[in-house]
């Protein structure tokens, strides 16, 4: 075969990756939001709780996590699909890194901002979504790209699933013909296309954003 | 088949053996990944030719997928002759995919040194050597301290890629079990369990030991 029609045939898996990719984002975005802006409102037993949910999604190794849910929860008697489950344990991974970059920034915002937002009488939800929100979101928007990044070469791992991915399909496509150089060349190169373009939008995001604080600071 | 707390309990110590080999995979890795992401930083420093191609060098390697990259090394090195154990071939693996990340480290490091610095030592007559060995390095070793800390643990939380190499570490090890006793459930969420203690370890040392320099801890990886 060609080096063509490899890398032809590799993407004929890219439906998985990216549907995989689109679900796990569906998990990683709610969860980082919610679990992060609870770790840093939150006291007490409720603080303690959402933190070892977050550190278990984030100190666990991906590929151990996905193994551990992918055969356990039938015997928990939940029976899910390999890609909801992949979806799912990919998703809360990356969420949990996510979510301490949303802490990290809320905590960064000055006080002033809070209590100012107070003093013109809204409520405290108020304040965190009018006032808070929408500032840290903008300055965790590049570590947002690089995480969505790390989530799409994450779903690799759900060809050991037996998920036709694009992982999957180079597997499959070796056992047809012996040309391990050309087909991990080709399937390096598809995560490349496929990766490569959202670090340069990243880059560029980043570019932006540390432009506009400049520029605001110079007023 | 429902979860069987008893059979857990009782595999427990078969799958902490891989545990040496995991911690052993771990520090050469680490090792590894420092060494290459030091070379990939000074190559994007060397001469304007050199820059863009390291440059998209680190980019391709940050790029890409670990797994796939194992899997790269895993086959295509025997293709040219060159067969290595599984274990190397999964260090080596894991060494190259992190550089990438640690290249990223050593570069804010060494921007973080403000230029007056360099400018002061050769003025005072420092040699370039002496800047950079006496100048330079111990202030970007003191800027790195902590964000390689934090990839130490990502490395640790990394080794058990290795088990689609057949390689013996723990997550090797829970496999081993569960295809001895064709039970699945019950190995990997040991596994689980003991890669969670291990990385809680792993952060815990490695936050004492940023403590002990006097840094503030990193930013989250």
């Amino acid at each position: 075969m060609s080096f063509v029609d490899i890398l032809r045939g590799i993407f004929e898996g890219f439906d998985v990756t990216l549907i995989v990719t689109l679900l796990g984002l569906a998990y990683a975005i709610p969860f980082a939001l919610v679990a992060g802006v609870l770790q840093h409102f939150s006291q007490g037993w409720l603080r303690l709780l959402v933190t070892i949910l977050i550190e278990f999604w984030r100190s666990s190794p991906l590929i151990v996590l996905l193994y551990a849910f992918y055969y356990s929860l039938p015997a928990f008697g939940i029976y899910l699909s390999g890609i909801a489950v992949g979806a799912m344990v990919l998703g809360l991974n990356i969420g949990g890194y996510g979510s301490q970059s949303i802490r990290a920034a809320l905590q960064a915002l000055d006080r002033g901002q809070v209590e100012a937002g107070l003093a013109l009488g809204l409520g405290r939800l108020d304040v965190l979504r009018l006032i808070e929100l929408p500032q840290a979101i903008t300055v965790m928007i590049p570590t947002f790209i690089n995480l969505a990044i790390q989530l799409i070469k994450g779903t690799a791992l759900v060809s050991l699933l037996t998920l036709t991915d694009m992982t999957f399909r180079a597997k499959e496509i070796s056992q047809l013909s012996y040309d391990p150089v050309r087909i991990y060349s080709s399937l390096l190169l598809a995560y490349f296309i496929v990766c490569y373009p959202v670090t340069i939008f990243g880059r560029y995001l980043e570019r932006r954003a540390s432009e506009g604080r400049r520029s605001i600071s110079e007023i | 088949m429902k979860f069987d707390f008893a059979f857990a309990m009782e595999i427990f110590p078969q799958v902490l053996q891989g545990i040496g080999n995991t911690i052993l995979v771990a520090i050469a890795s680490f090792i590894g990944a420092s060494v290459l992401g030091f070379i990939w930083e000074i190559l994007r420093r060397s001469s304007r030719f050199v820059r863009p191609v390291a440059q998209l060098w680190i980019d391709a390697i940050r790029s890409t997928p670990v797994l796939v990259q194992l899997y790269f090394l895993f086959f295509v090195l025997p293709h040219y002759g060159i067969v290595l154990p599984a274990m190397l071939t999964g260090v080596l693996g894991i060494s190259v995919y992190f550089s990438g990340y640690i290249a990223e480290v050593f570069k804010a490091g060494i921007d973080a040194i403000p230029r007056g610095q360099s400018e002061a030592a050769s003025s005072l007559g420092l040699s370039r050597p002496d800047t950079i060995g006496y100048i330079i390095m111990p202030q970007m070793l003191r800027n790195i301290a902590a964000p390689l800390g934090a990839y130490s643990v990502s490395i640790l939380k990394s080794t058990p890629y290795l088990a689609v190499l057949a390689v013996p570490e723990m997550l090797g090890s829970a496999f081993d079990v569960a295809s001895e006793t064709y039970r699945y459930a019950e190995p990997m969420v040991v596994a689980g369990i003991l890669f969670l203690a291990l990385a809680m370890i792993g952060v815990a040392l490695v936050t004492r030991l940023e403590r002990r320099l006097g840094l503030t801890p990193a930013k989250d990886l």
